[in-house]
């Protein structure tokens, strides 16, 4: 497939990679720098700069920081479900096409979704933790990631689980596409569905302010690169990897 | 898809009905189906009974028994929509089939409609001896007629995306275990309606009649989607 010698504006994909690379490098950098030195702790629509008492408690803004989690967070939960739809959208691409390079960007979209999914986990884990003061609590979007989760583990479970190609190939894209329909759904359901135990958590206001907002989305658009930056290189990787087994059979023979 | 070539609407409705009798035969014959899954579900009324063993007489079961119903019905419906696909590769049969000139919706309809039988009669059976086992303290609050229906919806979900699946796993190494993998998370937005419908139809309470409509409006949803997905990438799997 040689997919190393597309061109655009002038430039190698692989220059393009290395400059995506480092883009993201320094956006995600100067989002986390923002995030930690120039960004105001916000409660209830509000700049917290001095000592508060919430709740009976003194607090100070160093113990509203759980907030920083924030920017990233939500960058790598955004990154993970649009990676996620290159998962789909190859999978019908393959479905249609019956072309084997559709399969393996789906494979490997699905690949940095677990990457992005788990590190979602991990972060939301530790938000949780602080803000709720308990590790797990079945909460719409926890439940939502955790499903999602157990959808792209399936979904490599399945593909270890078929020998033949062609069939490993079709399993694989309609599964990936019936998760990824299911994932909005599983939203949707849980949030929805009356629960007893523990009650939806809305958050008063949600408007943020605009130095909030710039190191927010410097920070999105820096994991949405470098989302796509580990995409490609990962596609690369096995571009050549494939060619060598070529290589090596062309040379056995 | 459907009727790209021509082939008359009696056509595909006689293919479906031969193919459903075919199955519906073949369990009067064998009751294989029934009988393991019927038996599957009292070994787990069993393992309820250690689970609820030392929870104390003011712990009241029918508080959970919606989820333990469907507990149970996930438990046996995976065994026997595996079982339902594992014959038809086994024998040959779902090979035949595809060499017949019958459209692969015609297949996947007629498969789903004969699990969704099974499943309903293995369910009908379940929920007497559950309620028997487990109800007997207390009184009923809620709509007996609720029961039915929000079984229903749960299972036209569970057969259709099922036997989606199962047709699926049964071509894999893993069989069984690849099943639970692919069929759990993806009902998980199902069951968790039909746990919220079924508990508001046996629980009755302030306000269960509007959980009990909001959860069968969610499994209704959930089963048009997903039955048109399934639907849609029944042709590309049982191809393949």
């Amino acid at each position: 497939m040689s997919v190393g010698e597309k061109r655009f504006l002038g430039l190698g994909l692989y220059t393009w990679i290395y400059i995506t690379l480092g883009l993201a490098a320094v956006l995600t950098t100067a989002a986390l720098t923002m995030t930690f030195f120039f960004t105001p702790v916000v409660l209830a629509d509000t700049v917290v700069d001095e000592l508060r008492v919430i709740g009976g408690v003194p607090i100070q803004n160093q113990l509203l920081f759980s907030q920083k989690i924030f920017y990233f967070h939500v960058p790598v939960a955004m990154s993970s479900f649009l990676v996620f739809i290159f998962t789909a959208l190859n999978g019908v691409r393959f479905l249609i096409k019956k072309e084997k390079i559709y399969d393996t960007k789906a494979r490997i979209a699905t690949e940095v979704t677990l990457l992005f999914v788990l590190l979602t986990m991990a972060t939301g884990i530790l938000w949780t933790r602080y803000e709720w003061g308990t590790w797990w609590v079945w909460e719409p979007r926890l439940t939502t990631y955790f499903i999602l989760t157990l959808m792209v583990i399936g979904y490599f479970v399945l593909r270890n689980s078929i020998d033949d190609e062609e069939r490993r190939a079709t399993y694989a894209a309609a599964f990936g596409i019936i998760a990824f329909i299911n994932a909005p759904i599983s939203f949707a359901i849980t949030r929805l569905v009356p629960s007893s135990a523990h009650p939806v958590v809305f958050r008063a206001g949600g408007g943020l302010i605009s130095s909030q907002l710039i190191a927010f989305f410097l920070g999105m658009a820096g994991m949405l690169l470098f989302a796509w930056s580990v995409y490609q290189i990962r596609l690369r990787e096995q571009d050549i990897t494939d060619r060598v087994e070529v290589a090596k059979a062309a040379l056995e023979e | 898809m459907a009727g790209t070539h021509a082939n008359p609407r009696g056509l595909s409705v006689r293919q479906f009905k031969a193919i459903l009798k075919k199955d519906i035969v073949m369990e009067l014959r064998t009751k294989e189906m029934i009988t393991s899954m019927g038996i599957y579900a009292l070994l787990t009324m069993v393992i309820y009974q250690i689970a609820l063993s030392q929870a104390g007489t003011a712990f009241d079961p029918r508080n959970i028994a919606a989820g333990l119903l469907w507990l149970a019905f996930v438990f046996t419906s995976m065994l026997g929509l595996n079982r339902s696909l594992v014959h038809e590769k086994d024998q040959g049969c779902l090979e035949a089939l595809l060499l017949s000139p019958v459209d692969r919706p015609v297949i996947f309809f007629a498969k789903a409609t004969g699990n969704l039988i099974f499943l309903l009669i293995v369910q009908a059976l379940t929920i007497p001896v559950f309620a028997f086992l487990f109800l007997q303290q207390g009184t009923y609050a809620g709509d007996l007629w609720m029961i039915p229906l929000v079984l229903t919806m749960g299972s036209i979900g569970i057969a259709g995306v099922g036997t989606l699946l199962a047709t699926m796993s049964v071509n894999t190494k893993g069989k069984d275990f690849v099943l639970a993998v692919l069929f759990v998370p993806i009902m998980y937005p199902l069951l968790l309606a039909a746990v919220s419908a079924t508990t508001a139809a046996v629980l009755g309470g302030d306000g269960y009649v509007q959980q009990f409509w909001s959860g069968m409006g969610l499994m209704a949803a959930f089963d048009a989607i997903m039955l048109l997905a399934a639907f849609a990438l029944y042709e590309f799997i049982v191809g393949a």
